[in-house]
């Protein structure tokens, strides 16, 4: 009977479908840890428009002037909830939902890139990631949709048809790749508070809170994607998220800096 | 009627998920059903396993080449897609060793399977096959019309998006688990695992001469007691469980003449793992 005709490494033996890696001792890089990897948000800023947009995009311009390396994901938005309201009654599988998600994220990295192109706002696709380091040596603002690439190999999550994993989880991850301590998100609220402070004018902002604490709450709702929450406890290397409002001038400028403004989410 | 909702400095478009938090479960339960409209639904996917398969070369590969090409000849519409084997073996051993992340690893191993892909385009080309971007499948009435094969790879796109394994330090979404969600997202008929043995065992049978071959299981006694070497990712079977549209997967031995094409006409042959629940 034939032979494999194996290539002698750690894992020539291994099956690849566990955890089994051959014993490596596996000691993570990181690619590029001082770049900033920042969320704008689709329903919080973007549909806000020029209102809200424009002094955001002013302070990141400002950290870029101050030497501090951004890459700019973004978010849908209301027509992201269009579509996938839509696709969902046509009973559409989750990978299609994903795939038709792609769009306004693009859309909306579109019109913030035409924005920022005197500032040097590129408009990159995931594939330009390797480029990230003469971009960014350049002093460009790469502006990229925030939907990572699974597409049609998007995975079901029980009871819903929504893809799990949207913008939140490709700033996360992309931020997690590129070995960014923190990955940031504008959104047009502070981060966290111990009640909707709509209704509640008792509640209080939490600055800084860890998953363990967030999962205890059990709240129905969360602030970012649950895959994002699930994923976080077992990053390598983005082991923060911070949540920033766009609409209160300077928390941007102050996240980009590194420094703690909105609510942390720690691991 | 579709039209502008503002008022809370907001721009919205009416839908049922207008202002709506995606995260929230109550909302996100409203897109679900109990069924997703069906796209491909007499196709089949066969995957040949890279390490079980192409690297034994020419004496695994020719009569295989030669069954899938007969097949064919008979009108089976099929999508092949190809594992990468030893090959991806060290690369992952390598892309550890220097410490690249688990992103930089997922991206790397694609380049390994479009090389067995290509070998098997070029053996089977004259038979009316052709190589197939893994996410050009619109293209797949056009290819089903006219006899053509097209051949894939099988690692999904998740590229240096790949999450955080849930333990140790391997990519979790590997090429079994791709070409599961592409059968799935396309509702395909069949779904074949080709490799080198009989299917599932209850003890590794390279190992234990007494290991007894599993014909059939379900996906949930699969989850509840699984096999001690798991020849298929881990991962396809987690997803399985959430998924809604594959309700049978079968693994065949590509080394025993015959046994491709005895699953090909739906003989359950080699292991037949089925999904019980809905």
């Amino acid at each position: 009977m034939s032979e494999r005709k194996v290539i002698a490494s750690a894992l020539s033996g291994a099956t690849l479908t566990g955890h089994d890696a051959g014993g490596i001792d596996y000691q993570p890089i990181a690619i590029m840890p001082d770049v900033r990897v920042v969320k704008i948000g689709g329903q919080s800023v973007m549909d806000r428009g020029r209102a809200a947009l424009f002094p955001i995009l002013d302070e990141i311009v400002a950290a870029r002037r101050e030497g501090i390396q951004v890459v700019v994901l973004v978010g849908g938005g209301t027509r992201a909830r269009h579509i996938y309201s839509i696709a969902s009654e046509l009973e559409m599988p989750v990978g299609v939902m994903a795939t038709l998600g792609k769009y306004i994220p693009m859309q909306n990295a579109r019109m913030v890139q035409m924005l920022l192109a005197k500032h040097g706002g590129l408009y990159i696709l995931p594939d330009d990631f390797e480029k990230l380091p003469l971009y960014l040596q350049l002093g460009c603002l790469p502006v990229m949709s925030g939907m990572p690439p699974f597409g049609y190999w998007e995975k079901r999550e029980e009871g819903s048809r929504i893809p799990p994993h949207r913008t939140d989880a490709g700033v996360f991850l992309s931020a997690e790749f590129l070995g960014a301590r923190r990955a940031i998100f504008i959104k047009d609220e502070e981060g966290l508070y111990t009640d909707d402070p709509k209704k509640n004018p008792a509640a209080t902002h939490i600055p800084r809170i860890s998953v363990a604490e967030l999962t205890a709450r059990d709240l129905p709702d969360l602030v970012v994607e649950r895959v994002v929450v699930e994923y976080l406890p077992r990053a390598r290397a983005c082991k923060e998220l911070q949540i920033v409002n766009g609409t209160r001038p300077g928390q941007v400028l102050a996240a980009l800096r590194g420094e703690d403004a909105g609510t942390i989410i720690h691991a | 009627m579709t039209k502008l909702v503002g008022g809370d400095g907001r721009t919205h478009i009416t839908s049922t998920l207008m202002r709506e938090s995606l995260q929230d479960r109550k909302v996100t339960a409203g897109t679900d059903s109990d069924r997703d409209v069906h796209i491909f639904p007499d196709a089949a996917l066969v995957g040949i396993g890279g390490q079980s398969i192409f690297d034994r070369g020419k004496d695994a590969i020719l009569p295989l080449v030669d069954e899938i090409a007969a097949v064919k000849a008979g009108g089976k519409h099929m999508v092949i897609g190809v594992g990468g084997g030893t090959r991806v073996r060290h690369t992952v051993s390598i892309a550890l060793d220097l410490g690249l992340p688990v992103g930089g690893i997922a991206q790397l191993i694609g380049a390994m399977e479009e090389l067995n892909a290509s070998l098997l385009n070029t053996l089977l080309a004259r038979h009316g096959s052709m190589p197939m971007q893994r996410d050009h499948f619109w293209d797949l009435p056009l290819y089903f019309a006219s006899g053509i094969l097209p051949i894939a790879i099988s690692i999904p796109p998740y590229h240096l998006w790949e999450p955080p394994p849930d333990e140790g330090v391997l990519p979790m979404h590997g090429s079994d688990f791709g070409l599961f969600q592409l059968a799935e997202v396309l509702s395909m008929g069949q779904l074949i695992f080709v490799k080198d043995q009989d299917g599932l065992y209850d003890k590794d049978p390279a190992h234990h001469a007494d290991a007894r071959h599993i014909p059939h299981l379900t996906l949930e006694e699969l989850l509840a007691a699984p096999p001690p070497t798991n020849i298929l990712d881990e991962e396809l079977f987690r997803a399985w469980a959430s998924a809604r549209n594959v309700r049978k997967v079968q693994i065949v031995n590509g080394l025993k003449p015959g046994m491709l094409s005895a699953a090909l006409r739906g003989e359950p042959v080699g292991t037949v793992i089925s999904k019980e629940t809905p």
